[in-house]
């Protein structure tokens, strides 16, 4: 072979491998873009909601409450009547059948909206105001063009006569969108126009600072025994491999863990925000220490002797020099060890997390649910309305572990020093 | 003829199964420079790492013998080794400077040992340390910059203005010079000179010259001896021993 043709050989190999690299990641981000395009999709829609415009009229012998009522005797007022009588007024509906078809496109929830919106007014009482009462989720689905109305009717869940309605209300500009405030302030409900994130979130939250005050302080303080003090024998090295087993350990293992002794033997209460923060910090804590060690041992032993020769103690030498400089990378392990314990499902549905749980929990005790145990609940309903906000929950999802993985790198950059 | 400040008897040193140092007595002269020279991994830096116990840093290694400063042993399990520390400085091999400020550098080492009580005392503690050094007037204005942020010779002097910031007694070297350019290396040699008025210095070096230059006595190890100890300028006119000459004139090491 010339010289000429090997030179000609070694770059078109070059050359190929800069294809393959490029194709690979191409290939890489033609995945995330499909995945980010359905989920957007499908989801973004969630974030609106139907309502219909209805003149509300208060009427006071219907409502039973003298005038200027006290704030106690409108939340005990019985709305159900003024609800139906206005609902009753969008279209002239007549019979029990097409009253109650009628009916039917709104929520359940009419009847505490127009409550909600008297407390807000009381003077409202004897007048006539037009409210947007949130629609019935197959309304809601319709409206967004999520709906196949093109079905033969006893295939639907709307009968040719809601079909009628609507399009006479969306002549009539009745139907409007406005934001879907229940998806964020809303438990679980069985009905999807009314079911939101907000039990979920709560939960999530809780999980996460439980399983932070937890993990963080035994790992970091388990790193800094482990590199810095701990004799280096076979016993230490029994300890460092099992860590790096159990950072490996599929998740549920720690839910069947937490199960047994949290749940069956400790007796915590099921279901709870405290046993999902213990779980997930179990499963976390080597996760967490691995980075840690990992950034401790990157602090350049010159730097250990450089304050021993000073005459610093070893405890001095670890606490005013080692642990500040490994401190940014020990930081964002954590935060990718909570980012993965905020997205993690198995465990959680292990120790009853996937409860239907419709009140918005107010402690750490209380029965909650959690983002992603939430997905997989909504996933496998049936009804069309919760398809978008399982896709919407996921949005939420991602953008909290996309969040979360920008401040680790921030963190890291900002305050990371260099010692050359 | 000066004091003994420094006398190791039957020293042995060993990392894990391999010994390190095999019964090295070698006295060392108070305010005095003394060189410690031979070929790589013969034990020189071994040596003066017992002096100031840093060698307890390393888990396999065991030191027997005996080290006495002021004819106080040192090498005793209950000696607190801070304290030790805070009378032996050291200056290592690359500079490391704490990833800190300049003035931080040096106010450490007097804020652990609880010198320096008002902002003042450190003040002058961290101006006087560094006047010492030589490097005061290259940085007093900008004490808070980061010691990494200075030249290779200038991190050097302020790894040494550490070392004096705690007024040791001792100060061990070890090649101190040897990631420096021939310029910063001029400054340290003249700085060790200056230093030996309040310090006793021990320096390890492979530069002939530079021991024949800063040191009044001379040590010479191969393969873990001492092999011949004397007055430098004898070691290297007139040694003793075949091996030193053979060394010193460059036919091994």
């Amino acid at each position: 072979m010339t010289k000429e043709q090997r030179l000609k050989k070694r770059h078109s190999a070059e050359k190929r491998f800069r294809f393959y690299g490029l194709a690979s990641i191409f290939i890489a981000l033609l995945f995330v873009v499909i995945l980010v395009h359905n989920i957007f999709s499908k989801g973004s829609s969630a974030f609106m909601k139907t309502a219909i415009n209805v003149d509300v009229f208060f009427d006071q012998e219907l409502l039973g409450i003298p005038n200027n009522p006290s704030k106690e005797q409108i939340s005990d007022a019985d709305l159900y009547d003024v609800a139906i009588e206005s609902i009753l007024k969008v279209y002239p509906a007549s019979g029990l059948d097409q009253e109650n078809a009628l009916i039917d496109l709104f929520t359940i929830d009419a009847e505490i909206e127009i409550k909600k919106a008297l407390i807000k007014n009381p003077n409202l009482i004897g007048k006539t105001i037009t409210l947007e009462i949130t629609a019935s989720d197959d309304i809601d689905q319709l409206h967004k063009g999520n709906y196949p109305r093109e079905l033969p009717e006893d295939r639907r869940r709307i009968s040719d006569y809601q079909l009628q309605i609507y399009d006479t209300l969306v002549e009539d500009n009745k139907i409007v969108k406005n934001f879907n405030t229940y998806y964020f302030q809303n438990g679980d409900s069985r009905d999807p126009e009314l079911a939101g994130i907000g039990g979920a979130l709560v939960g999530s939250f809780y999980s996460i600072i439980i399983c932070l005050l937890l993990a963080f302080p035994v790992a970091v303080l388990a790193s800094i025994y482990l590199e810095e003090f701990a004799p280096k024998n076979k016993i230490t090295d029994f300890i460092e491999i099992n860590i790096n087993n159990l950072a490996a350990v599929p998740s549920i293992v720690y839910g069947l863990l937490a199960l047994q002794i949290l749940l069956a033997t400790i007796q915590l209460p099921r279901s709870t925000a405290l046993v999902a923060g213990i779980t997930l910090a179990l499963m976390t804590l080597p996760r967490i220490i691995i980075p840690c060690r990992a950034s401790l041992k990157a602090v350049p032993p010159s730097i250990r002797e450089g304050a021993l020769a000073v005459g610093a103690s070893k405890f001095q030498s670890v606490f005013h020099h080692v642990v500040p400089l490994a401190l940014p990378g020990t930081l964002s392990g954590t935060i990718i060890g909570l980012a993965q314990a905020l997205g993690e499902t198995a465990p959680l549905i292990l120790i009853g997390m996937v409860a239907f749980v419709v009140d918005i929990p107010s402690t750490p005790i209380d029965p909650s649910s959690s983002l992603p145990v939430q997905v997989y609940l909504w996933s496998e309903s049936a009804e069309r309305g919760f398809v978008e906000k399982t896709s919407a929950t996921i949005m939420m999802l991602l953008s909290f572990l996309i969040v979360m993985n920008f401040l680790a790198v921030y963190l890291r950059q900002k305050f990371e020093k260099r010692w050359n | 003829m000066s004091d003994i400040k420094i006398r190791s008897k039957n020293l042995n040193v060993y990392y894990g199964e391999k010994q390190a140092l095999f019964d090295v007595n070698l006295d060392l002269n108070e305010k005095e420079v003394t060189a410690l020279i031979g070929p790589s991994g013969c034990g020189k830096s071994t040596f003066i790492r017992c002096i100031n116990r840093m060698n307890d840093v390393i888990d396999i290694c065991k030191v027997t013998g005996n080290i006495e400063i002021d004819g106080i042993e040192i090498n005793d399990k209950n000696l607190d080794v801070v304290s030790l520390r805070e009378r032996v400085g050291m200056v290592f091999q690359k500079p490391n400077p704490f990833p800190k400020s300049i003035y931080d550098n040096i106010s450490y080492g007097p804020k652990i040992h609880g010198k320096g009580e008002s902002k003042d005392e450190l003040d002058e503690i961290v101006e006087s340390s560094l006047r010492k050094a030589a490097l005061w007037e290259e940085v007093k204005d900008r004490l808070d910059e980061p010691g990494t942020g200075l030249s290779g010779g200038q991190q050097q002097r302020l790894c040494i203005a550490r070392a004096i910031s705690v007024n040791p007694e001792v100060i061990l070297m070890d090649e101190p010079c040897s990631a420096l350019d021939p310029i910063a290396t001029a400054k340290i040699e003249e700085l060790i000179d200056e230093l030996k008025t309040a310090y006793t210095i021990v320096i390890v070096t492979h530069s002939m010259a530079q021991a024949v230059r800063v040191s009044q006595k001379t040590g010479f190890f191969h393969l873990g001896k001492l092999i011949e100890v004397g007055e430098t300028e004898k070691i290297f006119k007139n040694p003793d021993n075949k091996m030193t000459q053979d060394y010193i004139t460059g036919r091994f090491g």
